[in-house]
């Protein structure tokens, strides 16, 4: 890959001595792409997006764009010295000024009116210049503040849960809509979401964030595949987790052998198995139990419980005639198994 | 995520310190009590007070207790009923009413006292038009009838939001549940707005105890009276100082039910997703009855004692000159109102810092609404005597002359006891209206490139001048109506528009009275009008602009 846009190096900031909230993030961004950082509640992802937009102080680490240091080296840059849009979680658009004047509000010079409005025309809300932001509807708010956040010519765009206030069907549109005028604008962005389906939809690249750190990153196929630990691989969906040693090159797991040749015999190893990867075969003395059983529509979601007690997520495409309480055997579709270090 | 910083507020204050102002502001609201309370607790027992302790003082505070009891009764009553009707019905002229109903504010009780009186005392139209049937209002209960008129909208504006906020699921579910339409709201509707009812009912037993000239025209011997007869009669500092502290613990008590309830009316009502309840419509005979309601204290507390007094003006005109007096009170009443609204602000800003100095600042100068104004005046005294006595001696050695006598100090002493008494009134709407400026509205403007200077210009200021207007106007008619801290601290030979109306009032020239308290109406009511209608559009559609 190119040189990168922006790179935080080492980002930690903490609020009170019980809750830090970066301890050490590390991040690049590539010119031109989307990345979409995912997390869960409090693991530090809208203080890392505040930080870059300098409305947060790190308390080390440095953030630099270009060759200038924003954090760092010497004072802070300020945030209206960043070039950084920023889309709020709220939106916050000015309530005192109607559409037109939030989104001309970054803009200088004596045809910043006409340069808002072709910006609000590319959102199709032209119609809607005049109107004061309790006026519009929440798609219309999310439209008018990422307009505003992309009129100035932003060198990175910050997108902070930027769907998160939207019902589901507006939300897809709306997702589509955003990455569509993020590619047109040929902008760099950040999107903060702890909804990782949405991350995958919206995403080049995606970044993992747990405890204040960036925990994985890649593109989101990559991370999906290959998820660094099983933490990372619950930020992307299921997964059930087996931890044990390795022996001949292999883990023993309550589902079969799997291979584990790039470890050391006896290292405590993570085998994470996503739903995907079991494939159910009735059977009427098989080794499993469905002790669950339950159609989601296109799938069937299963529960099965192994010799050992232990409990299996699988999932098979629906129609298909099984039931709770059915003995079944399995097969193992490697391809969606993953083994790690042990987290311990 | 709840990590929504501080660095933009912070930024956004570089260049002048809010915090030391809010420091100042608490300073200014609480050394009169603190120094009351030090002169009662060390002081000499005089006889005066032995004498009052054994004779006057359970009169005192019965008649106080007499008087904000049915003050309490009557603006419920009355403030509870129109807030349900302007909140959750509809009916012609709901909306004009919606924000003409807090106007009476602007009418000092006493003013409304003398119309009153003259109306239903022996030998005055009411009681000649009813033979003697209509009661003569006068004492503890016709005092605590006159709050109940002009202070019920403090009360209705806490109930009338408490009612609008409130969602209309909970009733519903009442309904669902079996109960009539009676019977739900008066176990769902009225209970949830109950804290902002009591938190209103707290501010007209404290607007009532600080009362002096209503209670001394109507003859109802509360603490206030007994406060003010300890010094302009009895000459005393301590007894003034000790009966003061009697009245601050009671009024500190209410204070913190106030706090309490609104604490619990926040908890009752915001609860984030509310569907809002719909109107009930009063058509026909109904709508014209609840329009009427609505009139009623509109016409006893507003219209009827200020045609009483017009006719009284016109009948006997006055040969007094009210110019210099209507002077002395506007420069006051605006030095007051500004000085209280730069402190409101600085006190705002420096709350949002969430330090721990601003925040017990805050806390400190918010105990000002508590202190009646006759005890800022005696502790205003107190600290300019003490002082004088320090500052003599050394003066004296110096330079060899008398020093200048500190309590001729005149009009910055006055303004001192209205801000230590109203600046927390100021402080509390200054606070709303900074809090619409979110931290996120900050970091927009800022990542748009605006400066931290820029953005205090663009967008704090258009979000937050019509609630500090209105926080500094309802200083300026508060001071306007004062009359106690003025009585007693005044320099000599200097009047303001309600001492010269308490003088006439008092010898009983109720035509010369008249026009001084026309014009602290009039005057008092065009800041109303606007203060009305802020708080009533911010209410109604939640926005403005």
């Amino acid at each position: 890959m190119s040189t990168p846009i922006l790179t935080i190096r080492g980002a930690r900031r903490r609020y009170n001595a019980d809750t830090p909230a970066l301890q050490g993030a590390d991040l690049e961004l590539q010119s031109g792409t989307i990345t979409a950082l995912l997390g869960p509640s409090g693991s530090g992802k809208s203080t890392l997006l505040r930080a870059i937009a300098g409305l947060e102080p790190l308390d080390a680490g440095e953030i630099i764009c270009g060759a200038q240091s924003w954090n760092g080296n010497g004072p802070a840059v300020p945030p209206e010295k960043r070039r950084v849009g920023m889309v709020f979680q709220d939106y916050a658009l000015f309530p005192h000024l109607n559409a037109i004047a939030n989104v001309a509000f970054g803009l200088n010079g004596s045809d910043k009116k006409k340069r808002a409005l072709a910006q609000l025309e590319a959102a199709e809300l032209g119609h809607k210049a005049n109107a004061y932001p309790h006026e519009l509807s929440g798609g219309e708010q999310q439209r008018v503040a990422l307009a505003r956040a992309l009129a100035p010519n932003p060198a990175i765009v910050l997108l902070d849960e930027p769907f998160s206030g939207l019902d589901r069907r507006l939300r897809s549109e709306l997702r589509a809509r955003t990455i569509a005028s993020l590619k047109a604008a040929g902008a760099t962005a950040l999107i903060v979401t702890h909804d990782a389906e949405e991350a995958m939809a919206v995403a080049d690249q995606l970044a993992l964030m747990g405890g204040g750190r960036i925990i994985q990153t890649g593109t989101p196929d990559d991370v999906w595949m290959n998820p660094a630990s099983a933490a990372a691989a619950r930020l992307l969906g299921d997964v059930d987790v087996f931890t044990g040693k390795v022996a001949n090159g292999q883990v023993s797991t309550p589902l079969g052998d799997v291979p584990a040749p790039d470890f050391k015999p006896g290292q405590l190893v993570d085998v994470l198995v996503r739903p995907a990867a079991i494939s159910v075969i009735p059977a009427d003395d098989g080794a499993y139990a469905l002790t669950e059983c339950r159609s989601t529509g296109a799938e069937l979601a299963m529960t099965l419980k192994a010799a050992d007690g232990s409990h299996w997520r699988a999932s098979t495409p629906a129609p298909c005639d099984l039931r709770t309480g059915d003995s079944v055997n399995i097969k193992l579709n490697q391809t969606f198994v993953t083994v790690t270090n042990s987290a311990g | 995520m709840a990590v929504t910083g501080t660095a933009a507020p912070r930024a956004a204050q570089k260049g002048f310190n809010a915090t030391s102002l809010a420091v100042v502001a608490a300073l200014i609201c609480a050394a009169p009590i603190l120094v009351v309370a030090w002169i009662a607790l060390t002081g000499d027992t005089g006889d005066y007070l032995a004498h009052l302790a054994q004779t006057r003082l359970p009169t005192y505070l019965t008649h106080s207790a007499y008087v904000a009891g049915v003050a309490a009764l009557g603006t419920g009553l009355l403030g509870t009923s129109l807030g349900w009707l302007i909140a959750r019905t509809q009916f012609p002229g709901r909306e004009f009413l919606g924000w003409v109903l807090i106007l009476p504010l602007a009418v000092p009780a006493y003013v409304a006292a003398y119309a009153w009186l003259d109306l239903s005392t022996a030998g005055g139209p009411l009681y000649t038009a009813t033979n003697g049937l209509f009661p003569t209002i006068r004492g503890s209960w016709g005092a605590g009838l006159m709050f109940s008129l002009v202070l019920y909208p403090y009360v209705y504006l806490l109930a009338r939001d408490a009612f609008a906020s409130q969602s209309a699921d909970v009733y519903d579910a009442a309904r669902t549940l079996g109960s009539a339409p009676w019977h739900a709201f008066m176990h769902t509707a009225l209970p949830m707005a109950r804290p902002a009812i009591a938190a209103g009912l707290a501010l007209v037993m404290m607007e009532s105890l600080a009362d002096y000239g209503t209670v001394s025209h109507l003859g109802a011997p509360t603490l206030s009276i007994g406060l003010v007869r300890a010094w302009s009669g009895a000459g005393s500092l301590v007894d003034a100082a000790r009966l003061s502290l009697v009245l601050v613990v009671v009024a500190l008590f209410i204070f913190g039910l106030e706090r309490a309830q609104r604490r619990r009316a926040r908890s009752v009502t915001g609860s984030g997703k509310t569907r809002p309840p719909q109107r009930f419509v009063l058509g026909g005979w109904k709508g014209i009855a609840a329009l009427l309601f609505c009139l009623l204290p509109l016409a006893l507390g507003m219209f009827i004692p200020l045609g009483r007094l017009a006719y009284l003006a016109l009948s006997e005109p006055s040969t007094t000159d009210l110019l210099d007096a209507s002077l002395n009170s506007l420069t006051l009443a605006i030095t007051a109102a500004i000085i209280a609204a730069a402190l409101g602000l600085s006190t705002a800003y420096a709350l949002r810092s969430k330090g721990i100095i601003a925040t017990m600042s805050a806390r400190a100068a918010g105990l000002g609404y508590a202190v009646p104004g006759a005890v800022a005046a005696v502790g205003v005294i107190a600290i300019l005597s003490g002082t004088q006595q320090i500052l003599d001696p050394i003066w004296r050695d110096l330079t060899g002359a008398v020093f200048p006598i500190l309590l001729t100090g005149g009009a910055a002493a006055l303004i001192f006891a209205y801000l230590s008494r109203f600046a927390a009134a100021a402080i509390g709407p200054a606070e709303s209206a900074l809090s619409r400026v979110t931290p996120a509205l900050d970091g927009a403007a800022r990542t748009l490139g605006a400066t931290p200077l820029q953005t205090a210009r663009l967008v704090h200021w258009p979000l937050i001048v019509g609630g500090l207007t209105s926080a500094g106007l309802l200083v300026f008619v508060e001071v306007l109506k004062e009359l106690p801290a003025t009585m007693i601290l005044r320099p000599f030979n200097y009047d303001t528009l309600a001492v010269i109306a308490h003088s006439y009032a008092a010898d009983e020239r109720l035509g010369e009275a008249a026009m001084p308290s026309i014009l602290i109406t009039l005057v008092a009511l065009l800041p109303m009008v606007f203060v009305a209608r802020y708080l009533s559009s911010r209410s109604a559609g939640g926005q403005d602009r």
